[in-house]
Parts: structure tokens; C-alpha cells; sequence
């Protein structure tokens, strides 16, 4: 669920603004450190959990009204460039804030320990994430799918220059977009933190699945990204059971195989 | 013929200027680079896994080089095939999607090489890297000096330039030219674009196997960055800063870029920063690159000198 969600805020903003966001995982490993952060601050682990994604929202809208917008005429080769150094950039101010070693960090006391599923032993924590994940995305869904601004950020992945033309401001279409792109790549780096800890690499690996997600659920595409996320979700926790070492190249070797049979991806029409 | 004159008296004076390791990994790079711009200048495609052929070459050719003591140019001819070996398969899957798609699935397929290399560690060292790669002697050179490399890599670097510059003007790189203006029409014309766009992956993958067994001598070590993204980003940056559109874009490209990383690792452990910020410079305020940089600025200059020279005009 984790997975559907980074896919779905990177499928909204590569589909909206079209442009290719190197920097989302490093939104991602941004909104896990502000979390601790936030925490360590405050002392309350739900006040950090509103707290850090917000944090990364507002440096999306940064982000985009500074650097983005100045390259919609630009040509993906620079959009690349420009996200890319904003990630090297972030990482490198990770290290250097927070230290190169990972840090670790506990849930909340309430969510600590685990549940009788019956069948299985589960960690309360990670039943909460999956639960809060499920509900953001399906408010996500509810957003895009029933309300009028969903209906025009719908409208904007499908043609941008009809949606300017019906006079709606495009460019403020294109900065709401990528700041709740970045909010969800923030808590979903929040929600991560307590499961896997931190450091500073978790971004560049939660870049990549994010991209594997898009590539196999297609932009924009909110049922192909939570299938896709579930798909992989599932095909790494089995083949980690077996083989540990291969968990993560699984992930891509799903997608190399997914796309053999359906080069269009999961639900795409090409 | 200009071009070629400027590169052959920059061979010849590059070693007296910086050390002959930086000097070498500048030719190094700029056949990696000239391996890229077939595909992100000539047919129009941005790879952004480009680290993936250069990787497995370095790894594969260094395993050989290590444990069957294999001479050299078997060794570069191994690097060559491993490269576009690797470029077939990724370039297969990725040629059926354009746009955006593309750029991800070259990305993701680069992670899936790179998690590889990181865990099989008995084979590639994961994060310590493949130390211990010799740099054995061949009919009498001694490559162990780094001065005779430097001539060895130099001369290789010249040969790929004539081979690439051949492919460029050759039916093929028309073709592929045309892929890049307009893929719909080449479709309409009756080429098979698919196909064509592979042929570039793989002639890419084969420049990039190359360069990543000439980097491994010249260290020593396959580090893990070798086959890691942020080698991917750096060769696109090279390329673009020098100006994908020529031929000779990722040569200046490598050097600017190859002198930027080297005296910015001199200044700070976490020089990477440093580089982001000079990547964000550049797209926002050089775009164009190196060429339309220097222009701009005698442009200023000159108009800072006339406006010094008649300050009553303002």
C-alpha cells in the first residue's frame, strides 16, 4: 500500500506538469527525517505525522514555483537534470543535517507490539500503516474522481492546453499538483520511518519502485497504481520469505516480466 | 578539421596540466559520453540508465582480468560485447515505450542491474567495490604506466570518435536522425523505428562497455557507483552541458565536467551538493551549455565596456 501511494503522488505529478521527478524520492526520505524531527520536537508521534508531510508540501510548492515552472518549455532532458541535481541536493543535505549513519526510530507506545490475526502473529504498527495508507489512498481517489478541482487536475493529465483554454489557471493547477504529489511522497516517507528506520539512501531505492509502479500502472492511472504497487508489494515480501538478498531486484524483475508480456503495461492502451 | 586539431593538441597537453589518472578519466568519460549522444542527440532518446552497459562491462571484464589474467584488448572486446549484451535486453523493453515511460523504465532497469551487483557480493564486493584488477602488459607496453595508458586510452578515445563520426554520417545515423525530427513520419516511410531505436542501445551499450573496462584498469576497482544511477546522471549531465547536438558536445561536456567533480572533491567531503546545485544552476540559467555560456558572457562583457566607456548614456 506504501508503494501505491509514492506511485500515486509521482503518477500525479509526472501526468499533470509532465515532467520526469527525480526528486520524489528524495521527497519521500525528506518526509521520514522531518517526522523524527517533528517528533523529537513536539513529543507527540501524531502531531509529527501531520506535521512532516506538510513540511514536504510546502517545499513542493517551493520547488515547483522556484525551479519547475521556469521548465515546462524545456525539454525532459533538462526537467531530468534539474530534478536530479534537486535530489543529489536533498540527499546531500540529509547527510548533512542528520548524519550518514541510519537512524532508528520506535512508534508511538499505542502502536507498539503486535496483534493475533489468529493464523498469523502481526506488528500493530504496520497493520496502522497499512490501514492509513488504504484511506489516504482512497482520499486521493475521492479527490480526483468527485470533486471539481479532481475533475480538472483529471482534465489536465489528459489535455493541458484544452484546460487553459476553458480559462483555468494552469500554472496553479500545476503547483497544486506537485505540492500534493509531495505530500504524499512525505507520508509515505513518515509512515516508513518507524517500519524500516532511516537513511539516507531510502530515497534513491523508494524512487525506483515508485517508478516501476508508474511504468506498470500508467500516469495518472489511480487503479493501475495501486495494483501495480500491490503487485510488487506482494512479489517482494514472498520472494523475501525464500531468498532475503533478491527482495529488492525482484521489484524490477517483476516489472522486466510484466512488460515482456504487456509492453503497454498493466492497464494501458499504449 | 578544426575540431580534430583542438582534440589532438589537447591530448598531447592534458598530462602536463593535471595528474595522468584525471587526464585519462577525461577520455574515459568522453567515449561514455559520445556512446549517450547517439541516443540522446542523435535519435532523440534520454537513457537515463546509461551506467547499466558501463557497469557490467567494468564488472565482467574486471572478474576476467583478475582470475584468468586475460591480455588486454580481449578484455576491452569483452567489455565491448558485455555492453551491448546489456544494452540488447534493456534496449528491448524500453524501445516499446516513448516519452516519459522511457526515461523511467531505462531508471528502473539501471536499479535492477544495480541491486545485483550490491548483492552479489561474493562476485562484485557489493559496497566495497571489485578491487585488484591489473593492468597486465601487452607486446612490450607497460601499462602500468600511467603515462603509456594515458597514450593507450587516448588513442582509443580517437578511434571511437572516427568510429561514431562514420555512424553518425552513415545511412544508419541519417535514419536515426530522422527518428529524432519526426518518429511518425520515419514509421511512414517504412522504417521499422523499434528496431532502430535498439541498433542505437546497442552501438551505445558497446561505447559504454568500452569506456567502463578502460575505467576499471585505470583505478583498478569497479566501485559500485560505476553501475549506480548517479553514474547514469552524470554522463547525461556531461553531454547536455556540452551540447548534445554535436558530435563533439561530450568531449567538452567531459572535461567540464570531469574538472568540476575533481576540484570540488578537493573542497568538501559532500561535494555531490555541491554538484546538484551546479545541475540546478545550469538548467535554470545555462541552458545551452558551455557554448552558449561563453557567448553570453562576452556579450556582457562587451556591454559592461560600453557602458563604462560612456557613462553619460544612462
Amino acid at each position: 500500500m506504501l508503494y501505491a501511494l509514492m506511485g500515486l503522488g509521482l503518477s500525479l505529478i509526472t501526468g499533470v506538469l509532465n515532467i520526469p521527478n527525480f526528486a520524489h524520492g528524495a521527497l519521500f526520505a525528506v518526509g521520514a527525517y522531518f517526522l523524527v524531527t517533528a517528533v523529537n520536537a513536539v513529543g507527540n508521534f501524531w502531531i509529527g505525522l501531520l506535521l512532516a508531510p506538510l513540511g514536504v508540501a510546502v517545499l513542493g510548492l517551493v520547488i515547483e514555483y522556484a525551479g519547475v515552472r521556469r521548465l515546462y518549455a524545456a525539454g525532459h532532458d533538462y526537467q531530468l537534470l534539474f530534478t536530479f541535481g534537486l535530489a543529489l541536493i536533498l540527499n546531500e543535505l540529509i547527510i548533512v543535517i542528520w548524519g550518514p549513519v541510519g537512524i532508528s526510530h520506535l512508534p508511538p507506545a499505542l502502536l507498539r507490539g503486535g496483534v493475533d490475526l489468529g493464523f498469523t502473529f502481526y506488528p500493530k504498527y504496520r497493520l496502522f500503516v497499512m490501514v492509513a495508507a488504504g484511506l489516504l489512498v482512497l482520499a486521493t481517489w475521492l479527490f480526483l474522481e468527485k470533486t471539481r478541482y479532481g475533475a480538472i487536475m483529471r482534465a489536465g493529465i489528459e489535455n493541458k492546453e484544452m484546460v487553459s483554454l476553458l480559462g483555468i489557471d494552469i500554472h496553479r493547477l500545476f503547483t497544486v499538483a506537485f505540492a500534493i504529489g509531495a505530500f504524499l511522497a512525505g507520508i509515505a516517507g513518515a509512515l516508513t520511518a518507524p517500519i524500516r528506520g532511516l537513511s539516507p539512501g531510502m530515497g534513491v531505492d523508494m524512487l525506483g519502485i515508485a517508478f516501476v509502479v508508474v511504468a506498470l500502472g500508467g500516469l495518472g492511472n489511480l487503479l493501475g497504481a495501486i495494483a501495480a504497487g500491490l503487485l510488487i508489494g506482494v512479489a517482494q515480501a514472498v520472494v523475501a520469505a525464500y531468498w532475503t538478498e533478491a527482495s529488492t531486484a525482484v521489484i524490477f524483475a517483476v516489472m522486466a516480466l510484466v512488460l515482456l508480456i504487456r509492453p503497454q503495461g498493466l492497464f494501458g492502451i499504449r | 578539421m578544426r575540431a580534430l586539431v583542438l582534440i589532438l593538441v589537447s591530448i598531447c597537453v592534458l598530462p602536463f596540466i593535471v595528474r595522468p589518472a584525471i587526464a585519462t578519466e577525461i577520455w574515459i568519460f568522453a567515449i561514455f559520453g559520445l556512446g549517450l549522444n547517439l541516443l540522446l542527440g542523435y535519435t532523440g532518446l534520454l537513457s537515463f540508465g546509461q551506467s547499466t552497459f558501463f557497469g557490467s562491462a567494468a564488472y565482467v571484464a574486471g572478474w576476467l582480468l583478475k582470475h584468468y589474467a586475460i591480455n588486454v584488448f580481449l578484455a576491452l572486446g569483452i567489455g565491448v560485447g558485455v555492453g551491448a549484451l546489456s544494452a540488447l535486453l534493456v534496449g528491448y523493453l524500453c524501445v516499446q515505450r516513448s516519452g516519459l515511460y522511457f526515461i523511467m523504465l531505462t531508471f528502473a532497469l539501471n536499479q535492477l542491474f544495480y541491486f545485483i551487483a550490491y548483492q552479489w557480493t561474493t562476485v562484485t564486493g557489493g559496497e566495497d567495490g571489485m578491487p585488484g584488477i591489473p593492468r597486465p602488459d601487452f607486446l612490450g607496453l607497460n601499462f602500468k604506466d600511467p603515462l603509456v595508458y594515458y597514450v593507450f586510452v587516448s588513442a582509443l578515445f580517437l578511434l571511437s570518435l572516427w568510429a561514431m563520426k562514420r555512424i553518425v554520417e552513415s545511412p544508419l545515423g541519417k535514419i536515426l536522425q530522422g527518428i529524432r525530427e519526426n518518429e511518425v513520419r520515419a514509421e511512414a516511410v517504412g522504417y521499422n523505428v523499434p528496431r532502430f531505436k535498439l541498433l542505437a542501445f546497442v552501438i551505445g551499450g558497446a561505447f559504454s562497455g568500452l569506456a567502463g573496462v578502460l575505467y576499471a584498469m585505470l583505478f583498478g576497482i569497479v566501485p559500485l557507483e560505476a553501475i549506480s544511477f548517479v553514474f547514469s546522471g552524470n554522463v547525461v549531465f556531461a553531454t547536455l552541458i556540452g551540447g548534445s547536438g554535436s558530435l563533439y558536445g561530450p568531449i567538452i561536456g567531459s572535461f567540464v565536467f570531469i574538472w568540476l567533480s575533481e576540484s570540488m572533491s578537493v573542497v568538501w567531503a559532500r561535494w555531490p551538493l555541491l554538484l546538484g546545485v551546479a545541475f540546478v544552476v545550469v538548467v535554470l540559467f545555462l541552458r545551452g551549455g558551455v557554448v552558449e555560456a561563453w557567448s553570453r558572457f562576452w556579450t556582457w562583457q562587451s556591454s559592461r565596456h560600453k557602458a563604462s566607456a560612456n557613462p553619460s548614456a544612462r
